[in-house]
């Protein structure tokens, strides 16, 4: 079947409150763009998923797009410091910070990939972050060891940014994985967007795709997804711009993404 | 020998401790860590095993970059071996070293990544403990670094923690401290540090019962680490 579809249609689909999780990692094959078109669409109330995440946080609690915010890490690194707009939404109240392991992250994607309401994980032990966000524990009926459970999160939509695609949506990442490979199980519906779309005989004998067409709802071509990130094979880090948009105001941010249409001002 | 700065040192310091070690990792942000591990894999250590965020195993022969989550990390390696992997790796007991950062440590070794303040309503909202809260639980021997020493980043007790467990030893630009029976104590001075300036710019309580200088940095050691970071990314944490 045929899945290419326009992206604007796709972020037709996704409504206020929707769990979105974002592929890649920081800065790296991000889908910055969905994150753009997500707030100049007004979207409201998302709930974000990623084990750590910078620019889509940034843009959409700029935009106050975002009510939550599950991740292990919200941060540019050490070149472009700490996410200001989410850090002001957290502080704010506005913004909840479902504040995670990146383990957690992985475990609750998986439980959702698995099919069971959680799975349990090792770890947490004398952290304070079960009991600030609500991880319970939970006993193994065999050894009766206590082990924390970590909900199942489902996301509505994955949007993971691949290099390349074919037409029904078998997908190939160059570079690292990330989570992307566990993400692209996760959700209720995986849009990947692509650099390039490949021919139909792209993939077969001689190479297999990454993540398989069966897990796939629709492929989009955005060409310069990733930007101000990095795509490996495609594009560089826009250092420049990163700077540019680390010195924009809120109002600014809004300005530009959600009123003023030009998606690719700014950033 | 060339005059040598904080980044050198706790580069070296991290080569050093490394030695003997079975396998390590460093996450995002981790510009020292990684240059340390490189540096002692280059003479230390070749047989370390050097995992990160990537994917990429025993990443060599690149150009170390302020961001340590790159694509770089992975290109040349051999196999995959994925975060999911390393989570995994670390929860069945197999993952030796973990280098973690934190906003603030305390006299009890314990990590705060999340907030100061209240966690429902944090005056400020910290970036976030990436995998230090399942990590310093479960891998042997946690390496914690922090590359500003200061009275509020060293408080007596974190405002909240994020993660404790396995702390081994926390680097910093003027000593290291290593964990024993639950509380932080001095395990070196860096070379030319003083006592008394640790003393001042630490919150908790600084036990000293022995305390030694960190044996002098080799020339060889500051050859190694020009040739394996010529563009001393190692100095953005600074």
């Amino acid at each position: 079947m045929d899945k290419v579809r326009e992206l604007p249609e796709m972020i037709e689909r996704v409504k206020d409150g929707d769990c979105i999780a974002f592929g890649g990692n920081v800065l790296y094959r991000s889908p910055v763009r969905v994150a753009k078109e997500l707030a100049k669409a007004g979207r409201r109330k998302l709930h974000l998923v990623k084990t750590a995440m910078a620019p889509e946080a940034d843009i959409l609690c700029a935009c106050h797009c975002v009510s939550k915010v599950s991740a292990g890490f919200i941060g540019y690194e050490t070149e472009f410091g700490l996410c200001g707009f989410y850090r002001k939404g957290v502080e704010s109240g506005e913004v909840i910070a479902e504040e995670h392991a990146c383990y957690s992250v992985i475990t609750a994607l998986r439980a959702a990939a698995y099919g069971v309401p959680f799975l349990p994980v090792r770890g947490f032990d004398g952290s304070d972050l079960p009991a600030a966000v609500g991880f319970l524990p939970v006993e193994d009926p065999y050894t009766r060891e206590t082990l924390t459970a970590v909900r199942a999160i489902r996301p509505d939509f994955a949007f993971i940014h691949v290099q390349k695609a074919d037409r029904f949506g078998n997908s190939r990442i160059e570079g690292p994985h990330y989570e992307d490979l566990i993400m692209a199980r996760s959700p209720k519906a995986l849009i990947i967007t692509c650099e390039e779309l490949v021919p139909d005989d792209y993939f077969g004998e001689e190479r297999k795709a990454d993540i398989s067409e069966v897990l796939v709802d629709s492929v989009a071509v955005v060409k310069g997804c990733a930007a101000p990130g990095a795509c490996e094979g495609y594009y560089e880090m826009d250092r420049e711009a990163l700077l540019r948009f680390k010195k924009m105001t809120e109002e600014q941010v809004f300005e530009v993404f959600c009123k003023g249409g030009g998606a690719d001002e700014g950033l | 020998m060339r005059a040598y700065n904080q980044a050198d040192v706790m580069a070296v310091a991290v080569a050093r401790y490394l030695k003997g070690a079975v396998n390590c990792f460093h996450g995002v942000a981790s510009t020292v860590p990684m240059v340390g591990i490189l540096l002692s894999r280059r003479l230390y250590h070749p047989e370390l095993i050097y995992l990160n965020i990537t994917g990429g195993v025993d990443a060599h022969r690149f150009l170390p970059q302020v961001s340590t989550d790159g694509a770089e990390l992975y290109r040349e390696s051999k196999s995959c071996f994925d975060l999911s992997d390393i989570f995994d790796l670390a929860a069945r007991g197999g993952l030796d070293v973990a280098f973690l950062s934190g906003g603030q440590v305390d006299g009890r070794g314990c990590v705060n990544n999340s907030v100061i303040g209240k966690f429902q309503k944090p005056k400020v909202k910290l970036p976030g403990g990436a995998g230090s809260a399942v990590l310093i639980p479960n891998c042997r021997r946690a390496f914690v670094w922090k590359s500003r020493h200061e009275p509020r980043g060293f408080v007596d007790e974190v405002d909240f923690i994020t993660s404790q467990g396995n702390l081994a030893y926390v680097f910093t630009p003027l000593c290291v401290f290593k964990k024993m029976d639950g509380r932080l104590v001095l395990d070196a001075l860096m070379p030319g540090v003083s006592l008394e300036e640790v003393e001042k710019r630490t919150g908790f309580q600084v036990i000293a019962d022995w305390k030694r200088e960190f044996l002098p940095i080799k020339e060889e050691e500051l050859r190694a680490l020009d040739e394996i970071d010529p563009g001393r990314v190692r100095d953005a944490e600074f």
